[in-house]
């Protein structure tokens, strides 16, 4: 297949995973009856399953993963370093504090939202943003070719992740079950809102991609070519690594923290169509979307009628898939 | 350590004074106050010294067995392993003795540990830096596999809830006799190897020099310090950092050799469990706090100030 053909052929393979998702579930809507209920021809049985229940939880997860995926290839290409993800540099569990923070500080006795959850996304992107300076800092004083920068994620993700717990027991804002799926990453509770807020997020996000293009093709390069191709490695690191917090912040705020998407999708993208970024982002957004509806058609079947959180499906489809990245070449880490 | 542990009798929920404290502990009466003391505040302290110093001695042979500063039962998957192994034993088996239960988180440990060093060698890959990611790794891996367990079983989800995230309150009483004295016979089967460990934090090299069998040294240190921490997660769950801290702490006061290190670290590792465990009672009242959340607080700066300030990756054990 050539490269350019493959974007299609993923778009394609997306399609036939949506149609999956929305479909599979306790009773099959066939194809051409979700095409039905999307004309306004359906019955009203399959309309509620597939609008209020399925079709909402999908594009979820959808967009989740596209959203993590590209945030991942970001900052892989920003720091140099295969094995960056967001949740690898503590961007997620940084992001989780701001929503348990957000929520703490926004709810009633009645465990309602006084503001608007649009707002979520922002307070999370407050979260991820300061766990993204610290790495930054921290990367900043030890030179980005350090592969320190993975370990110091390691640490201010175990940091974030002990505030999160803190917060969770110290707030009547969840029960602790609630609140454990969340953060495993779970799209189960997805409303029209939710899926509003985070398209639009990637709908702002996507025109900046574009403009990111040429510069995070030169970060691929040696220092020295780099430079003289006009490359302003501080300036793309700094704007990549926002990004990636923004792209993070969204997918958390709404599916909490899908394990290991971040890290696979560009990978595979890589794999697929090579390293150019004009081709390589569509890419790893269109497989994000993919591995994360898979997982989460996985996570509702598996043990039905008891749903798994679908960031354990990835993880355990991603973290041996990291360890052999990890392992198969002695790099100095 | 006896300032921390007599402020760990006296602070809680309810502040007791020194009288209420003494009068529990040498002529007891049935007063609620009595009782809290004793049922609750003494095995509370007795288990964060006890599940402290293992975890520093643990963390210390670890550390000098792998030459890897980062080296902590913790980090290395090794209390993830010990802690699906006893979740599986009890949501999947049911079983419920405390013997058998340690039985089967210290065969986790040793399994766990097992893996993320075999895995480590196995690719040549020997950095410490490496070492640790491939343990946190599997230690993500495992906890997703403890996590679908609980999800799958709403029951054990809430009871094991708080256990997982590391405490030392509401531990039974029974299981506190067994448990020390197996982590005592642990740390008597270290003794022996003193000399070998200091050689081995040097240098294979110098191991072999001195007629130490280094395959083996390593090997039975390893086995024990994941047993000590299978035990320790047995007693009260997976905590992390703790392990880190401590051996390190003992280095920056001067422990020299592992005949000072060992006992020091120890010592270090009771009190820092001590002082978390007090500061968890009080950082969200009247709620608490589970223990490794607050080592977790502290141990992630430590992470990050060694790793700023690793040179070439040598332990100065």
């Amino acid at each position: 297949m050539s490269r350019s053909a493959a974007i299609p052929a993923l778009g394609l393979g997306l399609l036939m995973a949506l149609t999956a998702a929305i479909g599979l579930g306790s009773s099959w809507i066939g194809p051409e009856r979700i095409l039905a209920v999307l004309i306004g021809e359906g019955s009203r049985t399959d309309a509620i399953i597939v609008s209020t229940l399925r079709a909402p939880r999908a594009l979820l997860a959808l967009l989740a993963g596209a959203a993590l995926a590209l945030a991942g290839a970001l900052l892989q290409r920003a720091t140099r370093n295969p094995l960056a993800s967001p949740a690898v540099l503590g961007l997620v569990d940084g992001g989780a504090v701001g929503v348990l923070v957000f929520l703490l500080v926004f709810s009633d006795e009645a465990n309602a939202l006084t503001v608007s959850i649009a707002w979520q996304p922002v307070a999370a992107a407050l979260g991820a943003f300061a766990a993204a300076a610290v790495i930054g800092i921290l990367a900043q004083r030890r030179g980005w070719q350090a592969r320190e920068l993975i370990l110091y994620g390691v640490a201010v993700a175990a940091f974030c992740a002990a505030i999160a717990t803190l917060l969770m027991i110290a707030g009547p804002v969840y029960r602790a079950g609630q609140a454990l799926i969340w953060l495993a990453g779970s799209v189960h509770q997805a409303h029209w809102a939710d899926v509003a807020v985070l398209a639009g997020v990637l709908a702002i996000a996507a025109p900046a991609l574009v403009l990111m293009l040429r510069p995070l093709d030169q970060m691929l390069l040696d220092g020295g070519s780099a430079m003289a191709t006009g490359l302003r490695p501080i300036a793309t690191r700094i704007v990549a690594l926002a990004m990636a917090a923004v792209l993070t912040a969204a997918a958390v705020s709404f599916a909490g923290g899908i394990a290991f998407v971040g890290l696979i999708a560009p990978h595979a993208a890589h794999r697929l169509v090579g390293p150019r970024a004009a081709l390589h982002l569509p890419a790893t957004a269109l497989l994000g979307a993919t591995i994360v509806l898979c997982a989460d058609i996985v996570a509702r079947l598996a043990f039905a009628p008891i749903e798994l959180p679908t960031g354990l499906v990835t993880a355990l489809i991603g973290a041996p898939y990291f360890l052999y990245l990890l392992l198969r070449r002695p790099a100095h880490v | 350590m006896a300032l921390a542990a007599i402020a760990s009798l006296h602070l809680g929920l309810n502040m007791y004074g020194p009288r209420d404290v003494a009068t529990a502990l040498f002529s007891p009466s049935n007063e609620t106050t009595d009782i809290v003391i004793r049922n609750l505040r003494v095995p509370r302290t007795v288990l964060a010294c006890l599940v402290g110093a293992s975890l520093g001695i643990a963390g210390a042979v670890m550390q000098s067995c792998t030459r890897n500063p980062l080296a902590e039962p913790g980090l290395m998957g090794v209390n993830a392993g010990a802690a699906f192994a006893l979740v599986a034993a009890l949501s999947l088996f049911g079983v419920e003795t405390f013997l058998l239960l340690s039985a089967i988180a210290a065969a986790g440990a040793v399994l766990a540990s097992l893996l993320v060093f075999g895995l480590a060698l196995s690719a040549r890959a020997v950095g410490p830096g490496q070492v640790l990611l491939a343990g946190v790794t599997v230690a993500a891996l495992l906890a997703s596999l403890t996590q679908m367990l609980l999800v799958t079983d709403e029951q054990a989800l809430e009871a094991l809830l708080f256990w997982l995230a590391g405490s030392f309150a509401d531990r039974p009483v029974e299981v506190l006799l067994p448990g020390a004295s197996l982590l005592l016979l642990t740390t008597v089967a270290l003794v022996p190897m003193i000399r070998a460990l200091d050689a081995l934090a040097l240098s294979d090299e110098a191991a072999q020099a001195i007629g130490v069998s280094v395959t083996r040294t390593r090997l039975v240190g390893l086995g024990l310090a994941a047993l000590m921490a299978g035990l320790c997660v047995a007693l009260a769950g997976p905590v992390a950092f703790a392990g880190l801290l401590a051996p390190h702490l003992a280095r920056l006061m001067g422990a020299r050799g592992h005949a000072q290190l060992l006992p020091i670290a120890a010592l270090l590792g009771a009190l820092t469990c001590l002082l978390a465990d007090v500061a968890a009672r009080m950082v969200i009242m009247p709620g608490e706090a589970p223990v490794g959340v607050l080592l977790a607080l502290l141990g992630a700066p430590t992470l990050i100030v060694l790793l700023d300030r690793r040179r070439a990756g040598r332990a100065e054990a």
